[in-house]
């Protein structure tokens, strides 16, 4: 427990829930070894969507194959908030007042809005293309930005633990 | 747009990657492998859990933490919660910590003449 957490940390690293976390065989670890299996899902569906959006696979019709990808990266994502919400319970209070996760957070939150200004404005102007047209202004500013923000994120992820 | 948003990421990634390491625990990078020690002695406080197991043996000179493995490597290894338990005495061999004061990572303990590796 790190002293000085806020209260709302401390006390979900105390619960019930976060001891079962840190004291089962098998919970912790299954959350993060799901955890790459749901970042794996995500990143795969993400790319998809990415390169669809920057002008690649060109030669496919851009909404069924988004509409598709989507699906998936919204169950990939899914499974990133429950296995991480495992991880991140039974050491709360540590992991909160930790940079890198701090980062990771708010570049989280940057994607997130990528995906909001991305969906509302870009997709409706896709939504009935056809094959080979070209995408129209944003689409591509916002897959570069997809790609960058998530990669980042993936490597905070990673690097919470050594900091 | 273009520019912005991958700018802002680069930066974020400087500060992660520049951040000093006040918390870092994981992994054997912060400990001082050219420096390791033998702590021999009674186990004062035992946590068998989740990322790392850690126990507190009383040395002969000051009581150390120290990092074990994770539980399910340490179960798999043999030694389970009831090894490092409190009370028992315990030789961890393992490297003191650059970070924490009187913290070490055992690379591998010594219960009741048994020897278990933990890397």
């Amino acid at each position: 427990m790190t002293e000085g957490a806020p209260a709302i940390f401390m006390a979900m690293e105390a619960s019930a829930i976060g001891a079962a976390i840190r004291q089962s065989r098998w919970l912790y670890m299954s959350a993060n070894i799901g955890h790459i299996v749901a970042l794996m899902f995500f990143a795969g569906a993400i790319a998809v969507m990415d390169v669809r959006l920057a002008g690649g696979l060109a030669a496919t019709a851009p909404r069924p194959l988004l509409r598709r990808a989507r699906r998936f990266a919204i169950a990939g994502f899914l499974g990133l908030v429950l296995t991480g919400g495992i991880l991140f319970t039974a050491e709360a209070s540590h992991v909160v007042l930790n940079r890198v996760f701090q980062i990771k957070a708010a570049l989280i939150a940057l994607g997130l809005l990528n995906v909001v200004w991305v969906e509302a404005i870009i997709m409706p102007r896709i939504a009935a293309l056809p094959p080979l047209s070209p995408m129209p202004a944003g689409a591509r500013q916002g897959a570069l930005a997809s790609i960058a923000i998530w990669f980042a994120v993936a490597i905070c992820g990673r690097a919470i633990a050594y900091f | 747009m273009t520019r912005l948003l991958p700018a802002l990421t680069c930066a974020g990634l400087l500060i992660a990657v520049t951040t000093v390491a006040a918390v870092a625990h994981h992994g054997w990078g912060s400990y001082d492998a050219a420096n390791p020690v033998t702590v021999n002695g009674p186990v004062e406080n035992s946590k068998f859990e989740n990322p790392h197991a850690t126990i507190v043996i009383k040395g002969a000179d000051k009581a150390w933490t120290v990092t074990l493995a994770p539980t399910s490597r340490m179960t798999a290894r043999g030694a389970s919660a009831d090894i490092v338990a409190v009370g028992k005495t315990v030789s961890a061999f393992g490297y003191p910590s650059t970070v924490e004061k009187d913290e070490m990572r055992a690379e591998r303990i010594t219960v009741d003449g048994k020897t278990y590796e933990l890397r």
